[in-house]
């Protein structure tokens, strides 16, 4: 609460007051003096703790960075090995496009020797759906040769074949039926190592 | 003197009428030149190998009629169910014309047959219906010969109650009688089709349905919520085989209808096994493998749980393995001929040599799947895809004779597309999966006079198999 007649009051005393005070003594000039033993410890105390902060952040920053790269990496690779490919009809025959995306997953094979995968083949809904399974199972198991037939080990893949039972595009047309055409990767071991791995 | 067949004397007579077949192009046979361009059929390109020609088999069956059957002690309604059943089976039996609209004054006690044979019928149904044993019924059913003026045949057979869910069968079971007693061949009415499809109000996976004969009685077997493969019947019409991914992997299982149990029908071997077939002993089975391991058909002994075998000269690709009735040979399809292509073969069952059983003309190979040995040993029933395999999307149900090596075929659809035929036990009708312009569904087919009817509309079904006879004379299996 502001009261002008008290404000008015205390302006009065302080006047007064002044008025009765002795003249003071000139000031001596202050003796320069360093730092004190005390200051320059607790100085060198906190430089010491920005400096293991600044470090942490960095440290911290590093870690996160090289997270997020390993974090990017993985999942380029898993891109990378996801990556359906697709085939001519009633073919297992690797087509050059096919064969341009296995030799890229090959690269992440070879330098993640924990990777496993399971190759699921399909096939478009012409011709019956026993034949299919066969046709399916013969996509995949080419693609598994793809990578044995370089050199990977034969333990590392699995196949299994859907025929015709699970199409991705539902229609009874071409386009439909090339993108049912295909094999889906499955990565079953050693998806946790693929940010780490070389290559 | 047992006929075998009434055509011979309804030819005499005066009021003889002409039953022609539904869609008289039907069948179609190979290599016997007859009239009948006619139907306009759509000009589709042919399939490889098969030069059709069309031929009309006319076909006189006999007229026979029900008399609204007597009821003791039971309401007239189980009377009218009775005699429907039985009028649809004998329809369906495709041996006979049902009459139907009979006048108020046929009814009552004894039988007519000068009545009878002014309202033109060959053969008359009578029966009573009565509380039987245990409460079931029991019901005795006379067969007339209207032609000669006497009674041809009788017999008192048990139903369950109206209520039992056997009743159906049962009922079927006596017009499978009554078609005997006509013919001197079993009719097929107590059978039921089990085949799979996606479920109702679901969007992916197949699980395993069965059907009664007439389209009646379509239940759901498996809620897995998975991929069901290949159902198969057992011999006995107790069991199921069949595969499923529902453990995450494709496996063989066997369902029995008895108790609902389920159980893993080959627990050893690598790879991916489907398409599961029962040994006429049904202890044996024979199945696919593709994948990884070592790849081709293989039996299995089921009862004892052991025994997997590789067929010696199967190859990788080879699918869709079936016993030959005596068990002594398969039926397959192979894409052994070099190309993709894949073909029907038969091949000795302990292994050996395979012979193309499907038309193959060099350079234009067909694509010929899914085949069935008729249950009499003579014929084998498989899809040919229509036009080369590059457009084979549309495929016709085709018949060969074993021994003729594909040269003789019987075409038995023209529209539409049409898959997966099985037989029925009495080695004349044929189940498959058709699609037409009006949706797709379960079809069943007659191989003498083509007759084609829909047995389960609206539904796109794979993989339809036709059971073993499930009851006789009133007796459920």
């Amino acid at each position: 609460m502001f009261n002008p007649r008290l404000v008015l009051a205390a302006f009065a005393t302080v006047v007064l007051a002044a008025a009765c005070r002795p003249e003071p003594p000139p000031p001596a000039t202050p003796e320069p003096t360093g730092p004190t033993p005390a200051e320059i410890e607790a100085q060198r105390v906190a430089d010491s703790i920005a400096a293991a902060e600044a470090a942490k952040r960095e440290d911290e920053r590093q870690a996160q960075q090289a997270q997020r790269e390993m974090e990017q990496r993985a999942r380029a690779a898993r891109e990378t090995l996801g990556e359906m490919v697709y085939f001519d009809y009633d073919e297992s025959v690797l087509t050059s496009e096919t064969t341009d995306k296995l030799r890229a997953k090959l690269e992440v094979l070879r330098g993640c020797p924990s990777v496993r995968l399971r190759m699921e083949g399909h096939a478009d809904e012409r011709g019956t759906s026993e034949y299919n399974i066969a046709l399916g199972s013969e996509r995949a198991q080419s693609v598994s040769e793809f990578f044995t037939g370089f050199g990977l080990a034969g333990a590392r893949f699995a196949t299994v074949s859907y025929g015709e039972e699970r199409p991705i595009s539902q229609g009874s047309n071409e386009a439909a039926w090339a993108r049912n055409r295909r094999v889906e990767f499955v990565i079953t071991a050693g998806g946790n190592d693929l940010g780490r791995c070389q290559g | 003197m047992k006929r075998s067949s009434s055509s011979p004397r309804i030819n005499s007579r005066k009021h003889r009428e002409r039953w022609s077949v539904a869609h008289t192009c039907l069948p179609v046979l190979l290599t016997v030149a007859a009239p009948c361009a006619a139907a306009g059929q759509e000009n589709e390109t042919a399939i490889p190998g098969v030069d059709l020609h069309s031929v009309i088999e006319e076909r006189d069956v006999p007229p026979i009629a029900i008399r609204p059957l007597a009821v003791l002690g039971e309401d007239a309604g189980l009377a009218r169910e009775i005699e429907g059943i039985i009028a649809r089976d004998l329809d369906y039996s495709d041996r006979f014309r049902v009459r139907d609209s009979l006048p108020a004054e046929f009814a009552g006690e004894g039988v007519q047959y000068a009545l009878w044979e002014q309202f033109a019928v060959d053969w008359l149904v009578t029966g009573t219906i009565e509380p039987g044993t245990g409460g079931g019924l029991s019901f005795a059913v006379e067969l007339h010969d209207i032609v000669f003026g006497s009674l041809k045949a009788k017999a008192t057979f048990p139903l369950p109650a109206r209520d039992h869910p056997d009743f159906r069968l049962a009922v079927h079971s006596v017009s499978d009688a009554v078609a005997e007693w006509v013919t001197g061949e079993r009719g097929v009415a107590a059978t039921r089709i089990v085949f799979r499809m996606q479920a109702f109000g679901e969007t992916s996976g197949r699980e395993i349905y069965i059907v009664d004969f007439d389209g009646e009685n379509l239940r759901r077997l498996t809620w897995d919520r998975s991929i069901a493969t290949s159902p198969a019947w057992s011999p006995d019409g107790m069991r199921i085989a069949y595969g499923s991914f529902k453990s995450g992997f494709p496996l063989l299982y066997e369902l029995n209808l008895d108790d609902g149990q389920d159980r893993l029908l080959v627990p050893e071997g690598r790879g991916q096994p489907d398409m599961p077939a029962y040994h006429p002993d049904g202890n044996t089975i024979v199945f696919a493998i593709v994948g990884d391991g070592p790849e081709g058909l293989f039996t299995y002994k089921i009862r004892d749980g052991c025994c997997l075998k590789r067929l010696d000269g199967s190859r990788p690709k080879d699918v869709s393995p079936s016993f030959s009735p005596d068990g002594e040979m398969l039926i397959l399809t192979s894409p052994r001929l070099g190309s993709a292509t894949p073909q029907v073969y038969k091949q000795p069952a302990g292994g050996g040599d395979a012979e193309l059983v499907s038309p193959y003309r060099y350079g234009e190979g067909g694509y010929f799947t899914d085949p069935d040995w008729s249950p009499c040993g003579d014929r084998i029933a498989f899809a040919g895809g229509i036009g080369g395999r590059r457009q084979a999307n549309r495929f016709h149900i085709l018949v060969a004779d074993v021994e003729g090596g594909g040269n003789r075929l019987l075409q038995l659809t023209r529209e539409g597309n049409n898959e997966d035929p099985s037989w029925a036990s009495n080695c004349r009708h044929i189940v498959f999966q058709g699609t037409r312009s009006y949706g797709s569904g379960v079809f069943i087919v007659d191989t003498v006079t083509g007759r084609t009817r829909l047995l389960v509309p609206n539904v796109k079904a794979e993989d339809p198999d036709w059971s073993p006879i499930l009851a006789e004379n009133g007796v459920v299996r």
